[in-house]
């Protein structure tokens, strides 16, 4: 085949020759997913901003480090958790207060079209640990050995956060979601 | 068949998730096929999944620009030799071959390439131009609903 889609390896590969604008479509193909997950994370969207920025000039700057391409994925979302605990564990006397659970958020009979908001307060009860292993696993798919090298601990340990986090979510989500089912929502 | 014990359970988290080897996966399935109480939690487990992917993904507030950045700012020639530039210098070259050579000196076929070739780069741009009006429409969108959801959480 002569013709390919530019891939990700051939945009990491010009972008170390100094090609700006190879990296610039890999920051366009990777922002959205990096800013998700820092929201998720910080919970704040000018930070989710002011970090997206600082992962991807670290990113760029350290792109000579990155040993194989093919992992480029789980190397920009360690450098992304990096950057994202680091804020937390500056804002964390400010973080505590606003994570404090709101009553009013706990009503259970929801519109369907609120189920949305009523898995962001979800996950918002969890803890940072657990809500990223979340995050990583069912909206970035990453497997767990990869989850591991992103957060630098063992596969154990990544196992039993989104264990205890899924057994958690599904405590406040399922029976929101069988009820909806049902139309009693 | 019943779960009495619970070593012999399979990892019903992983199974949804993905996680199992093949082998474990085709054990977890038969399992599932004769265990009521293995089949309701599983299906429990992929309703939560279900219920997480609810979750819309945010806009970003603004791109993240390198270009704009002096440190990232292109060399000159970048700057000249941009799509638009390219697609011009392709029509003009076209155009020039098409009237030099004339009709019966030149390969038609070459000329209709590099106009269409061209035109679609011109094309190409054009629909970046509405997609990044489709986005920013978007943004508006989300703004819309997130006033919608702070008058409900203050409801």
């Amino acid at each position: 085949m002569i013709f390919r889609e530019v891939e990700d390896p051939d945009l990491i590969a010009k972008a170390r020759r100094g090609d700006v604008e190879a990296y610039n479509l890999l920051v366009s193909r990777w922002e959205k997913r990096v800013f998700n997950y820092l929201l998720r994370l910080v919970s704040n969207r000018e930070d989710a901003m002011d970090v997206s920025q600082d992962v991807f000039l670290k990113a760029y700057q350290s792109l000579p480090k990155l040993d194989d391409p093919a992992r480029f994925p789980g190397w920009l979302f360690r450098i992304a958790h990096n950057e994202a605990f680091s804020l937390l564990r500056r804002k964390r006397p400010e973080a505590e207060l606003a994570g404090e659970p709101r009553p009013a958020e706990l009503n259970p009979r929801l519109l369907p079209i609120e189920l949305s908001l009523a898995v962001e307060t979800a996950l918002g009860r969890l803890s940072p640990d657990q809500r990223e292993a979340v995050l990583l696993k069912v909206y970035q798919g990453f497997k767990f050995e990869e989850m591991a090298e992103i957060l630098e601990c063992p596969v154990s340990t990544v196992k039993s956060r989104l264990y205890t986090a899924l057994d958690l979510l599904k405590a406040t989500l399922a029976p929101m979601q069988k009820a909806a089912l049902r139309g009693e929502l | 068949m019943s779960c009495v014990s619970p070593e012999s359970k399979p990892d019903w988290k992983a199974y949804v998730l993905r996680e199992l080897g093949q082998d474990a996966h085709r054990q977890a399935e038969a399992h599932l096929a004769t265990c009521s109480i293995c089949h309701e939690e599983v299906a429990t487990l992929r309703l939560t999944l279900d219920t997480l992917s609810t979750l819309r993904e945010e806009e970003m507030p603004r791109r993240i620009a390198f270009v704009s950045d002096k440190v990232f700012e292109p060399r000159w020639w970048q700057r000249v030799f941009n799509p638009t530039f390219a697609a011009g210098v392709l029509v003009a070259v076209a155009i020039l071959i098409h009237g030099f050579m004339g009709t019966g000196h030149t390969s038609q076929d070459q000329v209709d390439a590099a106009v269409t070739k061209a035109v679609s780069q011109v094309e190409a741009r054009h629909m970046q131009e509405i997609r990044a009006m489709y986005e920013e429409l978007d943004v508006r969108n989300k703004q819309v609903a997130n006033m919608y959801r702070n008058a409900v959480l203050s409801r």
